[in-house]
């Protein structure tokens, strides 16, 4: 049998994203104890987290993707734009902007003179995580409830169910997949993020693996990472089982609103994307005005970009043969899968698992090469993701009848395959920036001595108390992550946005 | 003249008692005057600087000005937690990995922690000769001192609610605020369980736990009790200090417990881990007048450098009395760890 020429590449792929877990296996066999009840509080910090994270998300991402789908409102595309702007701003500003304005003594407090309840915890980190993960499940609510077909609610309606019945009855049953697919997004966000549960002071799995870290407890930390990439293991498997429905597309449902239901909608949904996306900018205006342009050293800026943008390229050049092997063979498939742990890595246990290695290596230990590796390693499937999807829905009959004119398969590939799935690619290489942009503990551990990026100053600034200084890179940072975010956004226009 | 009165006294309650190098020295009183930087030599050529965590900014202008003054000065820094940068530069030495020339810590219990491996090079003596007499070291130098503290909310509290034992603190029914990450209060868990016992000290740690909220620093401890969130905290006593200079009107006061951990004296220092003279001139610009005056005033740390003004504000210190306790003992970081993690504060 002759093997697809993606099949080296993505096996050597899959391969690199198993060797943290080996490194993990083997710093884990040192500890001393596999669990102890401590454990049990962190374990039970994580999954309260995660799953009133995932609620949220549900109870403020589905109505706000029932909306942006089917209802007739003006300005529709920017509405839609508003909903998915969450997603530029990385959750742990939103908790570092929060914990700020909250409370006695915040800042909402001494300018507008009442007193609001603090944001810590559970309740606060939950908020925070539930505010900046809402638009996945909008998103991929979204695009379920595009690809229905109206007549069967129209059917519904004619044979006496109410609009409201036929949302319960018709739709959703519909669209679970859909919101499943989101949820599981915002539970392995969830689960993997470090800088809202620590800005917080919520013991969860990626703040404890820290607090070992840093105590340099290599073996407990692994042993707890360990415990972490089981629940991770958990919800890949689920996801791999979620199949996104197949239907027949048809005329999407549109629905026109009475003044009075538009008034409704606004009332609910303004005050949480206020609290959201208004708020934290207001902060960091607020900071900004109070504070003046303090010396902010803009190569800081730089860095950030140069690091994240070195990333994105080489995360999708090797996503390529991944995401074809993925869809020339079962064991293309098998390999797809595996480098998909990368994703529920969280940075700390990647930064972990590399700084050991690394150290095994003097040559890659604290350099540009290894952070940008490790970045490789977590964001892999989402580039992987978004290649696969636009390479599914090329017609494969192109290239057979470019083979069949002569191409050679090289020439095919460059000739037809890249130029029609090269939306895909792009859209793949601005999320894997966007996430690179924002990425914090692995960046803290593995960037090379005197790098500093804007999330890692961010979080010296917080640990320090010098708030003022957020503002500067804080805003810079929610404005490149808004620009890959849009480049996300337009290149996946066809899936998403132009039904 | 209080406070020159209190500094010195420290040297009698035992600080210097424990340090065999310095005790031939002190009392030779070969005092070296403080140097200007203008003296000092230039620096020329390539430095890996381990900084410790904690500090904000002050330290970062500092590093700046030093940058500033010597263009030919290549200053690489990597900044991290305290311990975190201790135990880098151990298991980096492990490994047969050299990345750090020098390592400036917040806390001395870190600094013990690499001197231990025998990682540190040796200080020079002239160095050495413009701390004050108590403050001198083989192989660290200390850079500025820093004394426990219990800030509370005057709102709340007055300064006679509150007990003047540590380990009274446990039994009292105050909300507190700490930061048990912090490398400045795991040095101050090494010292109570030097001073009372492991046993006393996990007892002591669980009961707090009961009624702290955690902070990721101390500053943010110190903000958390000024807001209200909780009555007294557990930190070092500048940063109430800079809180205060910058809102005066803040609800905020400082109380010291008596001759125990609580009101323990420690210090920030720098180590050298490379032969290269360049990294000793280095830590001669921290000694300097000018740096230590700078950390004094602005950042209201205590220099430890002879004939050095105090920071303003600092309260009527005579009234003070720290524990007898030797610094280089809270290098014995990883029990308090230890102990600290199975007593779930960690």
């Amino acid at each position: 049998m002759r093997i697809p020429p993606s099949y080296p590449m993505a096996l050597l792929a899959a391969l690199v994203t198993l060797t943290p877990i080996f490194v993990l296996i083997t710093l884990a066999s040192d500890a001393s104890s596999f669990f102890d009840s401590h454990n049990l509080t962190i374990l039970g910090n994580t999954l309260s987290l995660m799953g009133l994270t995932v609620l949220g998300s549900i109870l403020i991402g589905v109505p706000l993707a029932f909306i942006s789908a089917y209802v007739q409102l003006p300005f529709k595309k920017f509405w839609l734009v508003v909903f998915a702007a969450p997603l530029a701003i990385p959750s742990y500003i939103g908790a570092f902007t929060l914990y700020a304005a909250f409370g006695p003594g915040g800042e909402i407090h001494n300018i507008l003179g009442f007193e609001t309840p603090s944001m810590y915890g559970l309740t606060g980190a939950a908020i925070v995580m539930t505010l900046y993960t809402f638009p996945f499940v909008m998103m991929t609510t979204r695009s379920s409830l595009l690809s229905l077909d109206a007549s069967m609610v129209n059917a519904a309606r004619t044979l006496g169910m109410s609009m409201t019945q036929s949302v319960f009855e018709v739709i959703l049953p519909r669209v679970v997949n859909g919101i499943a697919a989101g949820s599981l997004l915002v539970a392995l966000y969830t689960l993997s993020d470090f800088g809202t549960p620590a800005m917080m002071r919520l013991d969860t799995f990626t703040r404890v693996i820290y607090v070992e870290y840093n105590a340099f407890e290599l073996s407990r930390a692994a042993m707890l990472s360990m415990q972490l990439m089981v629940i991770v293991g958990f919800l890949l498997m689920i996801e791999s089982q979620i199949k996104t429905a197949s239907e027949r597309q048809g005329r999407p449902l549109i629905l026109f609103p009475k003044k009075w239901q538009l008034g409704a909608m606004f009332a609910t949904f303004a005050p949480i994307l206020l609290l959201a996306i208004g708020l934290p900018l207001a902060v960091f205006t607020l900071w900004l005005v109070r504070d003046g342009f303090s010396s902010f050293d803009f190569s800081i800026a730089w860095h950030s970009t140069y690091a994240s943008a070195i990333a994105a390229i080489v995360t999708v050049i090797v996503a390529i043969p991944v995401a074809h092997a993925a869809l020339t063979g079962k064991a293309g498939k098998v390999m797809e899968r595996v480098t998909y742990f990368g994703f529920g890595i969280p940075g700390i246990v990647m930064g972990t698992a590399l700084v050991y290695g690394g150290l095994q290596l003097p040559f890659l230990y604290q350099t540009l090469g290894l952070l940008i590796i490790a970045y490789m390693l977590r964001f892999l499937p989402l580039a992987v993701g978004s290649v696969r999807t636009s390479t599914e829905h090329l017609d494969p009959s192109l290239v057979k009848s470019a083979r069949v004119l002569g191409a050679s398969p090289r020439e095919a590939f460059t000739r037809i395959t890249l130029p029609l799935t090269m939306r895909g690619i792009i859209a793949g290489a601005a999320l894997v920036f966007l996430e690179s942009m924002r990425e914090l503990e692995a960046t803290l551990l593995l960037g090379p001595t005197g790098f500093e990026t804007l999330s890692t100053y961010l979080w010296r600034v917080y640990e320090a108390g010098y708030f003022g200084r957020a503002a500067i890179p804080g805003l810079l940072l929610v404005v490149i992550s808004a620009a890959a975010l849009a480049i996300m956004m337009s290149g996946e226009k066809r899936n998403q946005f132009e039904h | 003249m209080e406070r020159r009165t209190f500094i010195q006294g420290l040297a009698a309650l035992g600080v210097a008692g424990a340090l065999p190098l310095s005790l031939s020295r002190a009392f030779a009183a070969d005092i070296a005057n403080p140097v200007s930087v203008d003296t000092l030599p230039k620096l020329k050529g390539a430095l890996t600087l381990y900084l410790g965590r904690g500090e904000g900014g002050l330290y970062e202008n500092v590093l700046q000005a030093i940058q500033k003054k010597n263009p030919d000065l290549d200053l690489a820094i990597r900044r991290g937690p305290t311990a975190a940068l201790a135990n880098t530069i151990v298991a980096e030495a492990k490994a047969g990995v050299k990345r750090a020339d020098l390592f400036w810590a917040v806390d001395s219990g870190a600094i013990g922690l690499v001197t231990d491996a025998g990682l540190a090079k040796p200080m020079p003596s002239d160095l050495s000769a413009q701390l004050q007499p108590q403050f001198r070291y083989d192989e660290w130098a200390p850079v500025t001192g820093r004394i426990r503290t219990l800030p509370f909310n005057t709102e709340r509290l007055t300064k006679e609610q509150i007990p003047t034992s540590i380990m009274e603190i446990a039994d009292s029914d105050l909300s507190i605020g700490w930061a048990p990450a912090y490398a400045s209060f795991q040095s101050f868990v090494t010292a109570m369980r030097i001073l009372e016992g492991d046993d006393k000290t996990a007892k002591w740690l669980k009961k707090v736990q009961k009624r702290s909220k955690t902070y990721a620093g101390e500053l943010g401890v110190v903000m958390g009790v000024e807001r209200g969130e909780v009555d007294i905290g557990f930190a070092n006593h500048y940063y109430t200090l800079r809180l205060k200079s910058g809102k005066p009107d803040a609800k905020l006061d400082l109380a010291f417990t008596e001759q125990d951990a609580g009101c323990l004296v420690n210090a920030s220092g720098i180590l050298s881990l490379s032969d290269d003279p360049l990294a000793t001139n280095f830590m001669r610009y921290l000694l300097s007048v000018e740096v230590q005056s700078y950390l004094a005033s602005e950042a209201y740390e205590i220099p430890l450098v002879n004939d050095i003004k105090q920071p303003d504000g600092l309260p009527k210190l005579t009234s003070i009395s720290p524990p007898k306790i030797d610094l280089t003992q809270l290098a014995d970081l990883r029990p308090t760890i230890d102990l600290m993690r199975s007593s779930g504060v960690l």
